[in-house]
């Protein structure tokens, strides 16, 4: 890979600190350079009356992966939901990438748990995007798709086979194409469940702490994997996790959330080039130096959390 | 456990448990031949035991389940079979009646578990639709279906179809329960995910719900056709159709316990056989399903 392949933000200064919440002159919090994903003033409560944003702003930009940090119960999870539109905000606006009329979806999340289809194969599951009619291509045609499952009929290799395939690649995972599932460790449904997303070439790449249930020595294997398939396809991407270390090593930017209804309280740039050794990077001074300066902001917020909750303070 | 283990003795249960996932595969393990050898000694003595102690005296004077004019014998009962196989001796051949109650049983089987899967989508879909149905369905389902019986004799005579509707209802319920938990079951975020990915409330009916809905009726097969298979036999006692059920009613009537117990060990064995087959079908289908 070679430069930097996304707009760098031109505001950006080298390690940063946290900007103020709330911007006096009105702009978003955040707000460098053209936003294409926007939430403004937006609030959320569920059904029961809980509330969990107020007015919050916050923007990203295309190509730019941003992590959102935060004490437990923070809307880390709801943020995305909301950005997805899988809830909708009890006030205010979400500015979502325009529709260019291509065959790319507009959003696409990995999520906590598992959502691999048992019934599918490794490259099945992968393209699933392709199974639904909202992908209009000639060769994902009902008839197209049918023909093509019959079996001793072969059919030229479609774009979304090469996909696939690419993408199954990328993450080594080429040799586990044709396997089902619970033949899988772990760590290989994870890559799968992330490629998943990738290969719909969402607008929007949402994961919600993916990697949280795998073990260490994996994950950093999996975030290597992940980055590197993030930074070549240049996908803006929103990571929500509890893994500070996770949040730095893959992020451009990270978001600091406080406890329910407070949203976002701070930011921090990470600086730290586009080609990144996710290993090597941990013991860097940079990363170091990061870490110790986010986990002081963020243990503030979840002290503030626990005080909320045991209504030590209002 | 496997997926069939789960599937009997409670009819909501899961094909397989989710936590169940992380473990190795698992084979089928052969019994040892010191297991085997003990089931036949099992074999051994229960069958000596009903072909001996009647022979003694004073247990056969006083109790009637010590008197071969009540249990017949194992001798009996085997050559007998073997006439009913042969239709020879005077004695009716066995295969007639045989295969009346099978078609009952897997035509009964077949609408019941297809309409189960029907309904269990259609209502795990919708959920108002659910909330609605859900009374009716448990009171219609916590009806005696054999008590129903007379009335579907009234509507369709007392025919085959008379002992197909019987089975259906009996498997619908078995079918329909477990693929609505199946429905119903299905973690938020893998709706979430296809919906994400452009799929529409229809696509997510057919291409998500359904093969979990499919899944857990599967599972619930072996069980569903073992009811199936009682109550197509219930039915023939109590309306005289010419399956299995009929012989049972004629050998009651003649007092003829070599033929009742010849007809049960029979209806045993195909009972044991259809579980089988259930089962063998099941795991040819859930093949992608935890094992």
């Amino acid at each position: 890979m070679q430069g930097v392949p996304y707009a760098v933000p031109a505001s950006a200064e080298s390690g940063r600190e946290f900007v103020p919440a709330a911007n006096p002159d009105g702009v978003h919090n955040g707000l460098r350079g053209p936003h294409t994903t926007l939430l403004d003033k937006v609030s959320f409560a569920y059904d029961t009356g809980l509330e969990v944003f107020r007015d919050l702003d916050a923007g990203f930009s295309d190509g730019e992966i941003v992590s959102v940090v935060g004490p437990s119960g923070s809307g880390k999870s709801t943020l995305l939901n909301l950005i997805a539109g899988l809830v909708a905000p009890t006030a205010g606006n979400i500015t979502r990438p325009p529709a260019t009329g291509d065959s790319r979806h507009p959003m696409a999340m990995v999520f906590q748990t598992d959502t691999l289809l048992r019934w599918l194969t490794v490259r099945e599951n992968v393209a699933l995007y392709s199974r639904f009619s909202s992908h209009n291509t000639p060769n994902s045609s009902m008839i197209g798709r049918g023909l093509r499952r019959l079996p001793g009929v072969r059919f030229a290799r479609t774009e979304i086979d090469e996909r696939v395939d690419e993408l199954l690649d990328l993450v080594g995972m080429a040799d586990a194409a044709d396997a089902y599932p619970y033949q899988l460790s772990g760590g290989m449904r994870r890559r799968v469940a992330f490629i998943t997303a990738v290969a719909a070439r969402p607008r929007v790449l949402l994961l919600d702490e993916p990697f949280s249930a795998v073990d260490e020595p994996t994950r950093i294997a999996i975030h290597q994997d992940v980055y590197r398939v993030i930074r070549l396809l240049k996908m803006t991407t929103v990571l929500v996790t509890h893994d500070l270390a996770e949040a730095i090593t893959l992020s451009d930017r990270i978001l600091v959330f406080g406890p329910r209804t407070v949203g976002l309280v701070g930011e921090e740039l990470i600086e730290l080039g586009a080609e990144r050794d996710m290993l090597e990077l941990r013991s860097g001074d940079d990363y170091l130096k990061i870490y110790s300066r986010l986990w002081s902001r963020l243990s503030k917020q979840i002290r503030r959390g626990d005080q909320q909750r045991t209504g030590g303070d209002a | 456990m496997t997926v069939s283990a789960m599937g009997r003795g409670n009819p909501a249960a899961p094909p397989a448990a989710e936590q169940d996932r992380g473990a190795p595969a698992r084979k089928t393990v052969w019994p040892s031949v010191v297991t085997n050898l003990w089931r036949l000694l099992v074999v051994v003595v229960v069958l000596a035991g009903w072909q001996y102690l009647p022979m003694i005296e004073p247990l056969k004077s006083r109790y009637h389940v010590f008197d071969p004019f009540f249990i017949s014998s194992p001798t009996s009962v085997g050559s007998y079979l073997g006439k009913l196989f042969t239709g020879s001796d005077g004695v009716v051949s066995i295969w007639p009646y045989l295969g009346y109650t099978v078609q009952a049983t897997l035509i009964g089987v077949a609408i019941g578990v297809a309409a189960g899967v029907v309904v269990a989508l259609l209502l795990s879909q919708y959920a108002a639709l659910a909330r609605v149905m859900r009374p009716f369905i448990s009171f219609v389902n916590a009806t005696p279906r054999i008590a129903l019986i007379p009335i579907i004799v009234i509507l369709v005579g007392p025919t085959m179809s008379m002992s197909v509707i019987t089975a259906f209802l009996v498997v619908f319920f078995i079918a329909f329960y477990n693929g609505l938990s199946g429905g119903l079951g299905i973690p938020g975020p893998i709706i979430s995910n296809a919906r994400l990915l452009g799929a529409s409330n229809s696509e997510i009916a057919m291409q998500v719900r359904l093969p979990y809905v499919g899944a857990w009726v599967f599972a619930a097969l072996p069980n569903a056709i073992s009811f199936g298979f009682v109550t197509v036999v219930t039915a023939e006692i109590l309306t005289g159709q010419p399956g299995m059920g009929q012989l049972i009613t004629t050998a009651i009537s003649n007092s003829d316990a070599t033929l009742t117990f010849s007809v049960v060990i029979l209806l045993a064995v195909v009972g044991s056989l259809f579980v089988l087959a259930a089962e063998v079908l099941q795991r040819r289908i859930l093949h992608w399903w935890d094992r």
